[in-house]
């Protein structure tokens, strides 16, 4: 069942994966960029590298998405896709929320979840932890400098020059 | 269990449509997404081998590999629009200012 899933998520992964660099539009790449991102966390939650599932979803799905359509959107406004929908894309974004609403009632009040037994402690989040901040202690910190010199950093190189005027 | 050599092909498969993507595409931000591509592939490959082999150490090396990955998006992207500013491009073929 695990094999079927993760060829699943491989497929979906790698077809997205050459959306994204033979479509014309910047637009439709970055969709295309989001669903193999998602994909391959299917692809981690797969392999049983729950965590980096999630941090894929929260950083990559949720972060560096949004940033490239941001972007796209201030880089090149005039190519960006108008606002016109047929009926199937309609249809498609009222019954999403809908089903997916319907979803969490469902796993709220109908049926309890009860989880399996055995599975109170999960070890490899233990080992996972412990390693992380003992033996890769000294990374950890230094991607932290790095992430705040990036922060600096990028704000600097793209903030307008005063002296440029308008723009 | 899901067997290494898929893990192994799907990652090798990522990494090299993201290569192609970087090599062969024009459009600066189009060529920052394949760089994304090809660092999921590593990251594949890390997650499964650490899977495969029960060691931490894949999730912690792919971790630290998102992270660089985030950083170079957010200053990656800050230089686009700093050059899309001056230029009004950000086609690869006009950014020619330094050759000799």
């Amino acid at each position: 069942m695990t094999t079927f899933v993760f060829y699943l998520f491989a497929a979906l992964a790698v077809g997205s994966a050459v959306m994204v660099i033979t479509r014309k539009n910047a637009m439709h790449s970055v969709l295309y960029l989001a669903f193999t991102v998602l994909s391959v966390a299917g692809v981690f939650f797969t392999l049983q590298a729950e965590y980096l599932g999630a941090i894929q979803i929260l950083v990559y799905g949720g972060g560096i998405v949004v940033l490239y359509i941001f972007v796209i959107i201030i880089v090149n406004l005039e190519e960006v896709v108008p606002e016109r929908r047929k009926l199937f894309p309609k249809l498609f974004i009222f019954a999403m929320p809908a089903l997916l609403a319907l979803q969490v009632v469902n796993v709220l009040f109908m049926n309890r979840p009860t989880a399996p037994p055995g599975t109170e402690r999960s070890l490899e989040f233990e080992a996972l932890a412990e390693m992380l901040f003992t033996t890769y202690a000294l990374p950890f910190e230094v991607a932290s400098v790095l992430l705040l010199a990036v922060l600096v950093g990028a704000v600097l190189i793209a903030r307008r020059r005063l002296s440029r005027g308008s723009d | 269990m899901v067997p290494i050599n898929a893990v192994f092909a799907l990652g090798i498969l990522l990494f090299f449509l993201g290569l192609f993507g970087v090599l062969f595409r024009k459009n600066l931000i189009v060529m920052l997404m394949s760089l994304e591509l090809l660092l999921n592939g590593a990251n594949v490959l890390l997650a499964g081998l650490g899977s495969h082999l029960r060691s931490p150490r894949g999730a912690i090396f792919a971790l630290f590999v998102i992270l660089m990955a985030v950083a170079e998006a957010a200053v990656g992207f800050a230089l686009v629009l700093s050059y899309f500013r001056q230029k009004r491009t950000y086609d690869v073929d006009e950014l020619n200012e330094l050759k000799g």
